[in-house]
């Protein structure tokens, strides 16, 4: 399937009016905040200081640490790449469409994931790291649709990931020590445990 | 005794209007209340007394099964005796670390879980509706995390001479802190 094909099936999704706001409302997925720095700058910020996004991309590097090499080498390119790819969609589709209680639940599930200690293999990795990455990309994007420069603030929140990526990536990746394959599973559980209370605190304060 | 029991505010009593929003409250959140405090290091030191894998095995999966507490607390789903649950877990963890018991791992997992249950569903159901929520959650179980951290650290100092010694003593206040928050919910 070639990009076109992707951009209109998705575009053509009949998504249920009003989903999603005020779910957003509650999460600190939404808007750019205006830093000063420029669109290149608010994108870097809105990454950097709202922890919903910066939680799945440490999640990721910490799930592409437990699952070993070959997994490590593909996230500094996967990671990025599925966030430009999910972010010019939700551009795209210029309203905030998505549920943040679903990104949530995939942060949720990455942190899951590395508590049990699941070692993923190169192929599921890829799924997974796509297919949680693109759907909060996705939301993102939405959210900045409208602004001004939003699409210089994207490409510098994925020039921020990649950057961020390759920093955490070389000293977790294996051979671990015992001590750091501990700690990527308590710092998994942790990830896990705030996704699931952040659940129900939407739940319970839907607006 | 009656000193003791009056000189313990209950983790459950503690949502000031100061603690309502962002990164700070959530971090500030699970050390307010002694009865927290003391079931947490007491589950980082019982980690070091049962010694690997529990030692570690103890700190993941307590946050995850005190979250799935802080949902149902925070959804309004009761659960019976959550004040007798926090004090008891003082009273069963500082007795476990002062016997050191060793417990089976998936006993002492249990054990841990189901305490964590009823402290997760204390601070879910007094969470504050205002402020971050995403940070608050993530610094809340940070704290968390960093109560169980210390436990074991104290605990790892049974390899020195007299070690074994501080932390049965660790244990047993920890067990007496128990005690005395079991004596005022029972009063």
């Amino acid at each position: 399937m070639n990009s076109h094909c992707g951009w209109i099936v998705l575009a053509s999704l009949n998504w249920p009016p009003g989903l999603p706001t005020g779910w957003l409302q509650g999460l600190p997925l939404a808007h750019l905040l205006p830093t000063g720095l420029g669109p290149w700058g608010d994108g870097i910020a809105q990454l950097v200081l709202q922890p919903s996004q910066l939680l799945l991309v440490l999640g990721l590097v910490l799930l592409a640490a437990q699952g070993g090499a070959a997994c490590c080498d593909r996230l500094p390119l996967l990671l990025p790449g599925a966030w430009l790819l999910g972010g010019l969609v939700g551009l795209n589709l210029g309203a905030e469409l998505l549920q943040a209680m679903a990104c949530t639940a995939l942060v949720t599930l990455i942190g899951l994931l590395t508590a049990l200690g699941v070692r993923l293999g190169p192929r599921a990795f890829l799924l997974v790291c796509v297919g949680t990455a693109m759907p909060v990309a996705l939301v993102v994007g939405s959210a900045m649709a409208g602004h001004q420069g939003a699409l210089t603030a994207l490409l510098g929140q994925v020039v921020a990931i990649a950057v961020l990526v390759a920093l955490l990536i070389q000293p977790l990746a294996p051979p671990q020590p015992r001590w750091l394959a501990i700690g990527l599973r308590v710092a998994g559980s942790w990830i896990a445990a705030a996704g699931l209370m952040m659940l129900a605190w939407l739940a319970r304060h839907p607006q | 005794m009656t000193a003791l029991v009056q000189a313990y505010e209950p983790a459950w009593a503690h949502g000031e209007a100061s603690h309502s929003a962002g990164f700070v409250a959530g971090l500030l959140h699970p050390i307010t209340g002694l009865d927290h405090v003391v079931a947490m290091v007491a589950v980082g030191l019982w980690g070091a007394v049962l010694g690997p894998p529990a030692l570690w095995l103890l700190p993941v999966a307590f946050p995850i099964v005190m979250a799935l507490g802080g949902c149902l607390g925070l959804l309004g789903v009761p659960i019976p005796g959550v004040e007798i649950g926090i004090a008891l877990s003082g009273l069963v963890l500082g007795l476990m670390v002062l016997f050191e018991i060793r417990a089976p791992l998936v006993l002492a997992a249990a054990i841990v879980s189901a305490f964590a249950l009823f402290h997760g569903h204390a601070h879910g159901a007094e969470l504050p509706a205002g402020g971050n929520p995403f940070l608050f959650s993530l610094a809340f179980v940070i704290a968390t995390g960093l109560l169980h951290l210390l436990g074991i650290l104290l605990g790892e100092t049974r390899r020195w001479p007299g070690g074994r010694r501080f932390v049965q003593a660790a244990g047993g206040g920890v067990a007496l802190v128990g005690l005395g928050f079991l004596l005022r919910v029972l009063r």
